[in-house]
């Protein structure tokens, strides 16, 4: 990125300046309901009609507006802020933020053709009490998993005492009987999770999905709250916003944490399927914010079951992996022998506990869909109390009263397959054909353990902008959390996906959704170093040291790669003190606010 | 107990250039039952390696080395000495109905579910029907141990390593691996847990006590009505004293006894053989 690009990002924050000077008269209304956010949601061209009754989904939950029209508490600011802009204005600002992801080359492949990735310019907010309920949801459930898995792999114990089939488990796919007493030191299986969540027609939140293997797209919450904190630092004064900057320093702590107690010091590396893997740029922006060695299988070896690195100094020995490829490519010996991806030997490595795979392998049978409708009796089984989120519905295929309701029903519910992910495969009952349905049907009776349905979940609304109005786009939410052994660490915030297209309740990334910044709000008493822009988070996200100095040796190979990613260093760092510059102004305006 | 035997069996890969990088996992070590008594039993490797060892998935015993020295040979020897029983009845304590209660289909759910190579076939499925009527548990194993051996013939050379039960029935030849999951498709198709078993079979009743003879790899099966018995479809008999069980597993792939991959070489030859002396 050139400084006369950098210009050019910035002048559409200081057009949008003028929002801030009438925010800044709305926010004396916070105590009582500003004139806009007892309004109607017409109150304001941007959001003409918006609350239309032939939309479609009416009855989906609106995060923004209640159904008489008037702002909910927690987006009283936001509205107040964006209500006022001009069309013209919105337009401005939102090229900024193309603009600024295009400049970065943040892209994600969809179906093989590389797009920027669309960011709503509206953000969405989620309460400090509501945040604190989704939380302690989220770390209750990744504890129940990670004994789940625990208990799996070793003695089976739940399914002795009965509370699931023991052939919910051996059907599994992602069952890696290899993983069979593989035992990690810290006991730790699940170092990342993503939780995915939507809200229903009632405004409850319910876990549509858990990902245990890898998930991804925590690089998008950092981006995108990075970029809108560029382009819109105006809309961070009104409130305070939880920083999500330091997800990788959590991260690194998890991953040295998982290292065998006799490693003074390990050794982590990010590997990485490749250049070509749509989330490769995550894996090179963690590897970065981490000071560690982003790799491939080639980099790695294995010899007499200790892991090591290929360096221009040598051998070097890695204690843990924080592998971003699949289980059946992390190790030709044990799984698909053709794999040019993994590491040969590295399952025995593990087993040896010479080195920690993570995500460890095997954890797809925590995370599989059918295995996901046990997951409230795994709470309680486990850890003896009451589910705290709730899931969707889930009717399923395999037994047999299910499967009836569900071919009768087939019509208004969604089918998905239990081994699919990305959104493909799923059938929508009530769009569906005939002979779509006949054919949907004939797949269930044929494998009735390949498939659950759901009934049509409306996922709650956010404002999104689309052409030059502001109108309802559904969304969802993944959160990520972070198990270091001692404690589960949920990043403030999370991923919303939302779909784009006019209706469409599918939010995939790989099905033409977009995203949007995601605020947790600070609670009203805690500290200023919580709030995003109001803490080094931003400007310390890299590291602040030269690359060389908390790194290894250089790989041997793919060293013009390295140079590659050095340079991106440095402008990074150039764009963070840029960011720098900015902070110390914000929190001095909200001083005086006050 | 009544034999003492020593098995050793040699493996020998050629290469036709150097090889720098392999890895390798062993199944060679026959394990301790009601059946059979362990006394030695240790794996070795020309060029020497450091041998890593685990009990997998199946309770196997697993031995893994891997080697980075350049070499254009390689030998493994697995040598055991054990002493085998008599052979034992059939176990006759399930009905069909405890067969196909939920709990039995639950418990031994993969030893009851179909693989690559013990893949569904409807033909086979007819068989296993009519084979069933009229018998109990026990019986209806018999039978099908007894089908696939009057209708197989044995020729080897006619199938290979990832030669399927079905395609083997088609065929209508095929050796011991063959044989056993034949007679797997057709236990699972009636209800029966059956697993499959690789070890080795001293080929001759007749042996004197210190003679060496020619042994051979072998697979049979084992079913479990009310527990689990072994029979040996191959050549119609119980599991006895010639036999020695090595691994147990759905099919082939969860027991290969030597499984591996290697960098660098370009061609291979293999050279597998197998001798059985009886001590006592």
């Amino acid at each position: 990125m050139t400084p006369v690009s950098r210009a050019v990002d910035r002048r559409p924050a200081r057009a949008g300046g003028k929002p801030t000077d009438d925010g800044a008269a709305a926010t004396d209304g916070s105590t009582a309901p500003s004139t806009n956010g007892a309004g109607r949601a017409g109150g304001s061209a941007l959001f003409d009609g918006y609350l239309e009754p032939d939309r479609p989904n009416p009855d989906a939950f609106d995060e923004m507006f209640n159904a008489d029209g008037s702002v909910r508490a927690p987006y009283r600011h936001l509205h107040d802020a964006i209500a006022p802009t001009a069309a013209a204005d919105l337009a401005a600002r939102s090229e900024a933020l193309d603009r600024a992801y295009m400049d970065q080359g943040i892209t994600f492949s969809l179906s093989g053709k590389e797009r920027p990735f669309p960011l709503d310019i509206v953000p969405r907010v989620i309460s400090a009490s509501e945040w604190s309920r989704l939380q302690r949801g989220i770390v209750q459930r990744v504890k129940a998993l990670e004994a789940f898995l625990a208990d799996v792999y070793n003695d089976a114990q739940i399914v002795r005492d009965g509370v699931l089939p023991r052939r919910l488990i051996t059907s599994c796919e992602h069952f890696k009987r290899a993983a069979h007493l593989l035992n990690p030191p810290n006991g730790v299986r699940i170092h990342v999770a993503g939780i995915d969540l939507v809200r229903d027609q009632e405004g409850t939140f319910r876990v549509l999905e858990d990902n245990l293997r890898n998930p991804s797209g925590v690089s998008y919450v950092m981006e995108n709250r990075r970029t809108m904190a560029r382009v819109f630092p105006d809309l961070f004064t009104r409130q305070r916003v939880r920083a999500v900057a330091d997800y990788a320093t959590h991260l690194l702590h998890a991953l040295r944490a998982a290292a065998a107690p006799n490693v003074a010091d390990p050794t982590v590396v990010v590997l990485t399927p490749g250049v070509y893997n749509s989330a490769y740029f995550e894996h090179s922006l963690l590897a970065r914010q981490m000071g560690v060695e982003l790799v491939e299988g080639r980099d790695l070896f294995c010899r007499d079951n200790v892991l090591y690195m290929r360096t221009t100094e040598g051998e070097q020995q890695v204690d843990v992996v924080y592998r971003r490829i699949d289980d059946d490519f992390l190790d030709p010996l044990q799984f698909t022998p053709t794999s040019v991806l993994g590491v040969a030997g590295i399952m025995n490595a593990a087993r040896a506990g010479n080195v920690v795979i993570a995500n460890a392998v095997g954890n797809g049978v925590g995370d599989d869909k059918l295995v996901y409708t046990y997951v409230p009796q795994m709470i309680r089984y486990y850890l003896d109390e009451k589910p705290l989120l709730p899931n969707v519905t889930t009717f399923r295929c395999w037994l047999d009263e299910e499967r009836g309701h569900v071919l009768d029903a087939l019509d208004e519910l969604v089918l998905k397959p239990v081994e699919g992910s990305g959104g493909y495969g799923i059938l929508f009952g009530p769009n569906a054909t005939a002979a779509e349905l006949q054919k949907a049907r004939k797949a269930i009776r044929d494998d009735p353990r390949g498939w659950i349905a759901q009934p049509v979940v409306q996922l709650s609304t956010v404002p999104t902008k689309v052409d030059d109005r502001l109108v309802p786009r559904h969304v969802d939410l993944r959160p990520f959390a972070v198990n270091d052994g001692e404690d589960v660490f949920v990043l403030p915030g999370g991923l919303t996906r939302v779909a784009l297209p006019k209706g469409s309740l599918v939010v995939n990334s790989s099905q033409g959704g977009g995203s949007k910044d995601t605020w947790v709000l600070a609670a009203s008493r805690s500290s200023e170093a919580e709030r995003e822009l109001g803490e080094r988070g931003i400007a310390s996200a890299a590291p602040a040291r030269g690359p060389a100095a908390e790194h290894g040796p250089e790989l041997s190979l793919g060293q013009q790669q390295q140079q590659q990613q050095q340079q991106q260093r440095q402008q990074r760092q150039q764009v963070q003190e840029l960011g720098g510059m900015r902070q110390e102004q914000v929190p001095f305006r909200t001083e005086v606010r006050r | 107990m009544g034999w003492r035997i020593r098995v050793v069996h040699e493996t020998g890969y050629k290469y036709s250039s150097p090889v720098h990088e392999t890895y390798n996992e062993v199944r060679l070590t026959p394990r301790s039952d009601s059946h059979q008594n362990v006394i030695v039993s240790r794996v070795e490797t020309v060029p020497a390696t450091r041998a890593y060892r685990y009990e997998d998935y199946w309770g196997t015993q697993v031995t893994a080395f891997d080697l980075h020295a350049p070499h254009t040979e390689l030998l493994v020897t697995g040598t055991s000495v054990v002493e085998t029983g008599e052979a034992a009845e059939p176990v006759r304590d399930a009905t069909w109905e405890d067969l196909a209660s939920e709990a039995v289909r639950d418990r031994y759910t993969e030893m009851l579910e179909f693989t690559e190579y013990v893949g569904r076939d409807a033909e086979l499925a007819r068989i296993a029907k009519n084979l069933k009527r009229g018998k109990d548990p026990v019986d209806a194993a018999l039978a099908a141990c007894e089908r696939v051996r009057e209708t197989m013939t044995y020729q080897a050379g006619t199938t290979g390593v990832h030669t399927s039960a079905t395609e083997a029935w088609q065929a209508g030849k095929g050796v011991c691996q063959d044989y056993a999951h034949l007679t797997l498709v057709l236990l699972r198709e009636m209800g029966i847990p059956a697993r499959y078993v690789s070890g080795y079979l001293l080929p001759r009743q007749e042996v004197e006590v210190g003679e060496t003879v020619s042994g051979q790899s072998h697979a049979w099966i084992e079913a479990r009505t009310g527990g689990w018995w072994g029979f040996d479809p191959t050549n119609g008999i119980p599991i006895g004293h010639r036999h020695v069980w090595v691994a147990v597993g759905r099919d082939y792939a969860d027991v290969s006894p030597l499984k591996g991959i290697y960098s660098g070489g370009s061609a291979e030859a293999l050279d597998v053989s197998v001798h059985m002396t009886r001590l006592a």
